[in-house]
């Protein structure tokens, strides 16, 4: 399958703090990516960075054979490259049917004309489970809610490639399976998808590919099987544990 | 970094008393809703316009002309602040640049009224974007300061500006020429036509609240970094924001000038931009009538009462503070859910009943 994200070189310091040293990743159209390693090894400022928060330092991003290096964050979500944050961000004060509606109104959907991913806003809040909320305003919903509410969030705006950051933190058990069935529908939607998490579990059994970071760098890469039980990887990311 | 968040949000929690999305869901396509805002809509307009006929004093109608001005002013800070979440505390300098516009073109170009509405409104809007663009860099206190610094660096130009500005003496205006036989000098007339141009604004705003375009604008108050993500320009957005409502506010400056006759640098200072804030965080900045609500507190009931202007300035801290603590979506929202839960009980105890 032809890579649509590819990331070669990325490098972002924050004065003295290398968080990224020099990354090369890339991500295909109908993957499941996992990226994980310790806290503070520059996941997130891996999505940050190919999201346009963060500009990088060096190396480049290039998307469905466009760079996009430093480009706005609305510019690349308008080209079908989504993200969700990992602190369960919604509009809190506004009914949960129009945050859905935000996203369906802007970002790539609306753009790139012909048909659409989603009929309407309502099969969104249906597909991820909020249906019977969409009156309530945001801010009234339970934790697994708001998880849910930022992936319909994300979703919304019809992304080729959807990045969640940590999408499984604060879920119970059974949350977690629900997550990891609508994951596992996305790329026969036509969404890739990139996600970064520590439920190990979880990404065992979803990802197709795992990358390790550890201090900004990619100590290891390929199917969750095998990457798990790399001996470098087993000492950074599990030392404590072995 | 760039977070519009306010220790005086303009919503922080919404009242206990009813459910916190009832006030501001949009109307469900298809519902009677719009039907029903729009009736509302035109029976304000209506007892407003009615007033005249009451045969009130000449003092009362020339406070309630003057009320009016402000509130048109207030609904488009309503739309900044309400909607987009962005305070200003540089609106009359706003009005000041409509006024001002307004006079000038009548005394060089003899521009009249009419020809000058397109005028102010633009200019207006013009230097509300340039208040704007220091928001993209800053926000919360610190670009509220700007926008009050920006009053004060109004009034030295127009105290400055020699004859062109009229110094600190001001301009003088004549009256609105009539039109189709309708005399704009008489009172009478002139609060008819800002009645109009306050109905207009409150549909205006009412289309806004409405539409796609103010769903941007609430994504854009409520988190900016989610906006971003899900493709809003949110720079954009928010210049916008201060355009339209620099447009409103250019509007009430130009009815204020033919209005009074006589504009001066005095009108459109700090002090002047404090009370149109402090008229929509009282009134409630996300309720459609919560600006018409505010002037009536803040502006109309003081004057017609005679307050003194000291005791009057501790009457608004006073009430400023407990709307905050008490009423956090301004008086109108908070009458407002009182009406919404005492229909849910009644509503609620008939169905236990049936």
């Amino acid at each position: 399958m032809a890579a649509t994200l590819e990331i070669t070189g990325l490098r972002k310091t924050f004065g003295g703090v290398v968080a990224l040293a020099g990354v090369d990743v890339s991500v295909g159209g109908g993957d499941i990516l996992g990226v994980v390693g310790p806290n503070g090894s520059g996941k997130t400022t891996l999505f940050n960075v190919v999201t346009g928060v963060h500009r990088p330092t060096a190396g480049k991003v290039v998307w469905q054979g466009e760079d996009i290096t430093g480009r706005s964050p609305h510019e690349i979500a308008r080209k079908g490259l989504a993200r969700t944050f990992q602190q369960a961000m919604s509009f809190s004060d506004l009914p949960v049917r129009e945050n859905v509606l935000i996203g369906y109104e802007h970002g790539r959907g609306r753009r790139r004309g012909g048909p659409r991913l989603w009929e309407t806003v309502d099969a969104i809040l249906a597909f991820v489970g909020l249906a019977e909320h969409k009156g309530r305003s945001a801010g009234a919903l339970p934790f697994g809610g708001l998880r849910r509410l930022g992936i319909a969030i994300a979703l919304a705006t019809e992304p080729a490639l959807l990045l969640l950051d940590e999408p499984a933190a604060g879920l119970n058990d059974r949350e977690t399976a629900e997550l990891a069935e609508l994951i596992l529908k996305l790329p026969g939607m036509g969404v890739g998808v990139c996600l970064i998490d520590h439920d190990m579990k979880l990404m065992a059994s979803i990802c197709r590919r795992l990358i390790v970071l550890d201090f900004g760098a990619k100590i290891a890469e390929g199917p969750p099987d095998r990457v798990l039980r790399d001996k470098k990887v087993v000492e950074v990311y599990l030392g404590n544990l072995a | 970094m760039d977070d519009v968040t306010m220790t005086v949000s303009p919503d922080p929690s919404p009242p206990r008393l009813a459910s916190p999305a009832r006030s501001e869901m949009a109307p469900a396509p298809g519902s009677g809703r719009h039907a029903v805002q729009i009736a509302g809509l035109l029976l304000v307009v209506a007892i407003l316009a009615a007033i005249p006929a009451l045969k009130p004093g000449y003092r009362f109608l020339s406070v309630a002309t003057s009320t009016g001005i402000s509130t048109i002013a207030l609904y488009g800070l309503s739309i900044l602040f309400g909607q987009a979440g962005i305070m200003s505390v540089g609106h009359a300098a706003l009005m000041g640049v409509g006024a001002y516009t307004a006079a000038i073109l009548a005394r060089d170009a003899g521009i009249g009224f009419w020809l000058a509405l397109p005028f102010s409104t633009l200019l207006s809007a013009a230097v509300a974007g340039l208040l704007g663009l220091p928001s993209l860099r800053v926000g919360g206190h610190h670009f509220v300061i700007i926008t009050f610094a920006f009053c004060g660096l109004l009034t030295i130009i127009l105290i400055n500006g020699g004859s062109f500005t009229g110094s600190a003496t001001g301009l003088d205006l004549d009256p609105i020429p009539a039109v189709l036989g309708v005399n704009f000098g008489a009172l009478q007339n002139i609060y008819e036509l800002v009645i109009a141009f306050l109905g207009l604004s409150i549909a205006a705003t009412y289309a806004i609240r409405a539409s796609a375009y103010g769903r941007t604008l609430r994504a854009i108050r409520e988190n900016e970094q989610l906006a971003r993500s899900t493709g809003i320009n949110t720079g954009f957005h928010k210049i916008g924001a201060f355009m339209v409502s620099g447009a409103f506010a250019g509007l009430a400056g130009l009815l204020q000038a033919y209005f009074l006759g006589h504009i001066s640098p005095d009108l459109y200072g700090a002090f002047p931009s404090i009370y149109l804030a402090l008229m929509v965080m009282l009134g409630g900045p996300r309720a459609l009538y919560g600006p018409l609500g505010g002037a009536l507190i803040v502006y109309f009931l003081p004057e017609m009462l005679r307050l003194d202007p000291v005791d009057a300035r501790i009457a608004y801290g006073v009430g400023l503070i407990a709307v905050i603590l008490l009423l956090p979506g301004g008086v109108v929202a908070g009458v407002a859910s009182l009406f919404g839960w005492i229909l849910d009980r009644r509503s609620r105890t008939a169905g236990a009943d049936g």
